[in-house]
């Protein structure tokens, strides 16, 4: 009985979702902006390499063009110090800081929502060292761990796994990809920690209310009250949460690239495009503002899609 | 309730320890040591160092060693820095992160809580999205960029504060300012949630059908359990407020704990990083600590066994 | 009830919006000079150094930004020279120098006192050294003096030898050293002793000596049956003939010693206050010095403030009332100060890049002028590829360090190890070799100009001679063949390490048809890749001279374990080197030690990149501030000028612009030592 009431209310909580999210204009808008974003930015660089023959890292073969122009016809975005195209610079980078942003959100998501739920559903003993590894992990200095997972794993000693997925993926002679694993490994490590007290706190409040101690009443294990009945009641907080690791672990990525473990040079994120740019915002302000615009336009995207995810799980709002 | 908090102070002490312990292994698998430089060191003076701080010790003295002092909280002198002692640097620091770290953390919270509420109330008007647009506008601008900016902006064009360096309450303006707006921002969004969740549960809806106005009903009854995201997450936050933020002393060139402590790890100054991890993991426990305690408080529904 | 506080919010925030405008429009502007441009009310100069000073002990210190601030505090034998950085009279009136270079005899004055009013004497100077040298001191940069003899031995914890109640030798060869014999000053019975040859060494430790010794029978059969005498501190090169006359003697000639005794590591510590409170001696409640300036406040990571000190022996000639020093490390922050008139002047090199085109329209604040450092890409010679000389000198021919350098907006192409512009002795020496070298080599003038440049034919040339040819393509060029996983460059997280990384990868992929790949560490993680010589192919190395000497960069690749990070060794190099430094005349020597150089430059260890500029700035009310090739200032020199029709206008070139107050100061300073040449 059990069975078939779960998959009937599965059902219609997506189904139902959906129809309310395609109402919300706002969140629409944000999703089609992201649609393109994606797109412009997995094929953009390839266009623009067939059509003008501009790279992320080409620098101009003439010594006077080694400089940074103002946006122009040839360079809609101007162009960096070292003369390169800045608009195959952003929508290079735009692919790392998303791919960051991603693996985090997913790492988060997965790791930190089942963490938190776990603990604060089963509460006591349990919950209280689930959350002191937790503040355990918070203490530890966080630049520390990375420099020594880069001295590990960095250099001639990096494990043939991670040597062989980085040649595999990104091609022969790409070993500043390398560290692009190490990078999506450290942000891993650290970016489900808030996540899980959030969901913690959430679940705690919500375990003690009536449907969860009718589910329990109805023989529903603790693993399906959890994953079946309390996250997704605290889903609310969660989307918003994710959404803002989102612009956070964007900008770890911009600080641990200062520490050598971001993306390599010649590569850019939009988080070290942006450290560039705002070095430069007096005399070249186009290298600021347009990596600065997209990653605002996106993460302002991303929130409102995130707002919109929220209020079409909410069973309750009402839409007008 | 009692016995829950004492039982949850007497664990940090060992917890501090262990991260101590961990901190202190990291350290060691790190590459290279306080003294390596540009410049080779004559060999003399190498052996010196490392008979001087008991580098040719086997490591489980070394540990011993270290925690033997650290149990008894002396952490013994910078490495870095010789003849200054690492409680020292901690105790003339800390107040320079704590002064700018609590005034951002009251201007985050009242601001971005005013926000966020306002915008629940007005959910989907003009007066949700725009703050909600102007947090997410704090968001996504990263704090080396807006301090810049603010610099630009208030220093240059505007010449009412100081550019950087510490000094008087004008000098405190654009730092706390650059550190809140994150805050604010992320407050602000959470707020917003947690309100919208609770402004549309029963006893929210019981306490407006039995006629209390508007003002009661928020701040009475919605208010303690919309800010429970808020809680979780300003905990952790106030520590590592209190502890400095990076990019904020290092535009602004402040004298705080946090450019100290990266640049103790940077350096590898050992005692250094290890007094300030113990202390700031004891921070962190105990505004976690005290973030689950305010929970049992904000809401009712929450009962620790 | 929401709605009439956000009215009352909006009213606030208007008014408060209105008042920063207002007071917006007060603010003055600054009539052709970078930001606000006003002397500072009280006659203080207000400086950034750098970072946080490690420590004010000027021995245990050995980072630039402590010695601009240990030379305000602390005075030694000589002082840096305000524009050459050559040595001038310090605390010392004149000196005489023995005529093979190895013996220096000081007069010192008699109106030198600390601090605290006790006067200063030559045994104050042998109380510094002994203990600089000791083992227990942990002074990272006594390296430097190991050349007064047998401070390394002391240093080292080493023992003579002594068999049959006489000492052995070192060097059989020294005994009969002619030259040796010519001491300067009195004949003492310790200048005998420590002018006689030179003793053989051995470990002091026990377990280490056992251990030397049986690596090395023929050392253990010498010393068999002998009696170990260990060295101390007063068997060091230093000796004090009376209150006012130290004499300092070296184990070998060293012609550029002189300038060394400026180095912080030959500053003067006082005796009475280190022996009293040991570690603490150096906190402000128990400093005491013997500079221009005492320290008055010092609040670390804010600022350390110091006050003229009316002990001083010539405080009647310091200009200044006190120096602030602030320590900042962000370029942009340096520069804000300094817009908003916060800060007077600052440390090397603080301009960052994008500013630069700006802040050269300022040309009398800014100064850029050749530094004592230079910058180079390192082969690891010890690996594969970059073993093969011919790839060394391909990807150097390369390069256009033209271009890099234009890049870089302030530096200057550099194509020799030590930096051009900063000796001008030694320049000339280098031209006279490289025309020597030309007729040697029977090429023309235009050959010649693009020996060891940039020359593509030459690299493809040699490129394909080793096995990789590169192919033209409709893009560019193309090398097929080069193993690029097997190399990379290597940089820290430095400031402009990237942009020049990105910008020779590029140069190289452009020219060569060859994409190197880029890796950044932290400067710890990366030491230990770059001293072990465990990284791929090239890394990268900034480096600063120690001392006013070619040598201090020449001495990079010399010996088997050098500082050079290629792994480089060639016994020839060493050789010519080793003939340098036998020469005395300052011209000959730096002729052997171009040759020596020229000769490197063709084993090609490492890329010159480029000569570094100071740039910096400076208000044009900041007088007697010169841009010296180490940017270290003799701070009394310094003064704030307040009639503004003297500051500083249209300078062509503040190096050889008279200023005639310290021309004058200069004059008399100088005029004791030079009146005995």
């Amino acid at each position: 009985m059990a069975d078939s009431y779960e998959k009937v209310a599965g059902q219609s909580l997506w189904g139902d979702a959906w129809k309310r999210l395609k109402r919300n204009k706002l969140a629409v808008a944000s999703m089609c902006f992201l649609g393109i974003l994606i797109v412009a930015v997995l094929v953009g660089p390839s266009i623009i390499y067939w059509t003008t023959g501009f790279t992320y890292d080409l620098t101009p073969a003439e010594k006077e063009m080694v400089r940074s122009f103002p946006p122009s016809l040839q360079h809609p975005m101007g162009t960096d110090d070292q003369g390169r195209d800045m608009l195959a610079r952003v929508l290079q980078g735009g692919r790392i800081s998303l791919m960051v942003g991603i693996i985090s959100t997913f790492v988060s998501l997965i790791v930190g929502v089942s963490y938190g739920a776990i603990a604060g559903y089963l509460g006591g003993k349990i919950d209280n060292v689930m959350m002191r590894i937790v503040d355990v992990i918070y203490a530890i200095p966080y630049i520390l761990i990375v420099i020594v997972l880069l001295s590990v794993f960095g250099g001639p000693n990096t494990p043939h796994w991670i040597q062989w997925l980085s040649t595999t993926v990104g091609g022969a002679g790409n070993q500043g990809l390398s560290q692009l694993f190490l990078l999506f490994f450290a942000l891993g490590l650290v970016s489900w920690l808030t996540m899980a007290r959030v969901v913690r706190g959430q679940i705690l409040s919500l375990k003690n209310q009536e449907f969860v101690m009718a589910a329990r009443a109805t023989g529903v294990g603790t693993f399906g009250i959890v994953f079946r009945h309390l996250i997704p009641n605290a889903l609310g907080p969660v989307v918003v949460y994710a959404t803002l690791t989102v612009p956070s672990v964007m900008l770890t990525e911009a600080f641990l690239s200062f520490l050598g473990l971001g993306v390599q040079a010649p590569y850019a994120s939009w988080g070290s495009l942006a450290d560039i740019g705002i070095k430069n915002l007096a005399i070249f302000p186009w290298q600021l503002v347009f990596p600065g615009v997209t990653m605002a336009l996106t993460l302002f995207s991303l929130n409102f899609l995130g707002d919109g995810i929220r209020d079409a799980l909410d069973p309750q709002t009402r839409k007008f | 309730m009692l016995r829950f908090i004492l039982r949850r102070l007497l664990i940090i002490i060992p917890m501090a320890l262990l991260v101590v312990t961990l901190t202190w292994g990291l350290i060691r698998l790190a590459p290279g040591n306080f003294y390596s430089g540009e410049k080779k060191l004559p060999a003399a003076v190498e052996a010196a160092i490392r008979k001087k701080y008991g580098l040719d010790e086997p490591w489980y003295k070394q540990y011993g060693m270290m925690m033997a002092n650290v149990v008894r909280g002396d952490f013994g002198d910078s490495l870095k820095y010789p003849g200054q002692s690492v409680n020292e640097i901690i105790r003339r620091h800390l107040p320079y992160s704590a002064t700018i770290g609590i005034l951002a953390y009251f201007l985050a919270l009242f601001v971005g809580m005013l926000a966020g509420t306002y915008a629940a109330l007005k959910q989907n008007s003009v007066f949700d999205f725009g703050p909600m647009a102007l947090a997410m506008l704090g968001l996504s601008i990263p704090n080396f960029v807006i301090a810049p900016v603010l610099v630009i902006l208030f220093a240059f064009w505007l010449y009412v504060f100081p550019p950087a360096r510490w000094g008087g309450a004008s000098s405190l303006v654009l730092p706390v300012v650059t550190l809140a707006a994150v805050y604010a921002a992320y407050i602000a969004r959470l707020t917003r949630a947690g309100m919208l969740e609770v402004l549309r549960s029963d006893f929210v809806r019981t306490a407006r059908a039995k006629g209390l106005d508007d003002r009661t009903v928020l701040f009475r009854h919605a208010f303690r359990g919309g800010i429970l995201p808020v809680v979780s997450f300003t905990g952790p936050a106030l520590a590592a407020l209190l502890a400095g933020t990076v990019v904020v002393e290092k535009v602004f060139a402040l004298p705080g704990l946090g450019d100290i402590f990266i640049k103790a790890v940077l350096n590898r100054d050992e005692p250094l990083v290890l007094g300030i991890v113990a202390f700031l993991s004891i921070l962190i426990m105990v505004f976690n600590l005290i973030v689950d305690v305010s929970y049992g408080f904000l809401d009712p529904r929450i009962r620790y066994e | 009830m929401l709605k009439s506080g956000s009215n009352r919010a909006t009213v606030l925030l208007t008014v408060w919006l209105l008042t920063l405008i207002g007071s917006g429009c007060v603010a003055t502007g600054s009539n052709g000079f970078f930001g606000r441009t006003q002397p500072p009310a009280r006659n203080v100069l207000r400086y950034v150094s750098g970072p946080e000073p490690e420590t004010l002990d000027p021995q245990l210190s050995d980072g630039q930004p402590e010695a601009r601030i240990q030379m305000a505090l602390f005075e030694g034998l000589v002082e840096y020279g305000p524009k050459d950085q050559q040595p001038i009279p310090a605390l010392a009136k004149r000196w005489d120098i023995s005529p093979n270079m190895d013996e220096f005899l000081f007069h010192l004055r008699d109106n030198a006192k600390w601090s605290d009013g006790t006067l200063i004497t030559a045994q104050d100077f042998v109380y510094s050294l002994r203990r600089g040298f000791a083992p227990e001191t942990i002074s990272r940069t006594a390296g430097l003096g190991y050349f007064v003899k047998y401070s390394e031995a002391y240093k080292s914890g080493l023992a003579f030898v002594k068999k049959d109640g006489k000492f052995l030798l070192a060097n059989d060869a020294d005994a009969v050293d002619p030259r040796r014999s010519q001491r300067v000053g009195p004949e003492t019975e310790f200048n005998t002793f420590i002018r006689s040859p030179e003793r053989l060494t051995v470990e002091g430790d026990e377990a280490k000596r056992a251990k030397q010794l049986a690596a090395d029978p023929k050392l253990a059969e010498a010393v068999n049956g002998a009696e170990f005498v260990p060295v101390t501190a007063e068997d060091i090169g230093v000796e004090a003939i009376d209150d006012r006359t130290l004499r300092i003697t070296l184990r070998q000639s060293a012609p550029f010693f002189l300038g060394l005794f400026a180095h912080q590591f030959f500053r003067l510590v006082p005796k009475h206050v280190v022996e009293k409170y040991g570690k603490n001696w150096t906190r402000p409640e128990n400093i005491v010095t013997n500079g221009p300036f005492k320290v008055k406040e010092y609040r670390p990571y804010d600022a350390l403030i110091l006050e003229k000190d009316p002990n001083y022996w010539d405080s009647a000639n310091v200009a200044l009332d006190g120096i602030e020093f602030f320590p900042v490390e962000e370029l942009s922050t340096m520069m804000n100060l300094y817009k908003s008139g916060d800060i007077d002047a600052m440390q090397n090199h603080a301009i960052p890049t994008s500013w630069i085109d700006e802040i050269k329209q300022y040309k009398d604040e800014y100064l850029n002028f050749p530094e004592m450092s230079t910058a180079y890409y390192a082969f690891n010679v010890t690996k594969p590829p970059f073993n093969d000389i011919r790839l060394r000198r391909a990807f150097q021919a390369g390069l256009d360090r033209e271009a890099l350098s234009s890049f870089r907006k302030v530096t200057q192409p550099l194509y020799d190890m030590s930096p051009t512009g900063v000796f001008p002795e030694y320049d000339k020496a280098r031209q006279k070799v490289s025309e020597a070298k030309r007729n040697e080599k029977n090429a023309s003038e235009a050959e010649w100009s693009r020996y060891g440049k940039f020359d593509l034919e030459l690299a493809h040339k040699l490129l394909a001679e080793a096995g990789y040819p590169v192919t033209k393509t409709a893009a560019g060029y193309e090398c097929p063949n080069f193993p690029t996983e097997k190399v990379s460059i290597l940089f820290n997280t430095g400031a402009n390490n990237r942009s020049i990384a990105e910008f020779v990868q590029s140069q190289w992929k452009q020219n060569l048809g060859i994409t190197i790949p880029l890796k950044t560490m932290e400067f710890k993680t990366f030491l230990v890749q770059f001293k072990s010589l465990d990284y791929d192919g090239i890394a990268q190395l900034l480096w600063s001279g120690d001392y006013m000497d070619p040598y201090s960069f020449l001495n990079l690749e010399y010996g088997k374990t050098n500082e050079g990070g290629s792994g480089f060794y060639d016994p020839k190099f060493d050789k010519m080197m080793d003939d340098a430094n036998l020469e005395l005349d300052p011209q000959k020597r730096y002729e052997t030690l171009a040759l020596a150089e020229f000769y490197l430059m063709e084993q090609v260890p490492v890329v010159p990149l480029t000569v570094n500029s100071t740039s910096w700035i400076k208000k044009p009310y900041i007088k007697g501030m010169y841009p010296n090739p180490g940017t270290l200032i003799p701070w009394k020199f310094v003064y704030i000028e307040r009639d503004r029709a003297k500051w500083d206008r249209e300078v062509v070139n503040i190096m050889t612009t008279p200023d005639p107050k310290v021309e004058k100061q200069l004059s008399e300073l100088t005029s004791e030592q030079k009146a005995t040449r």
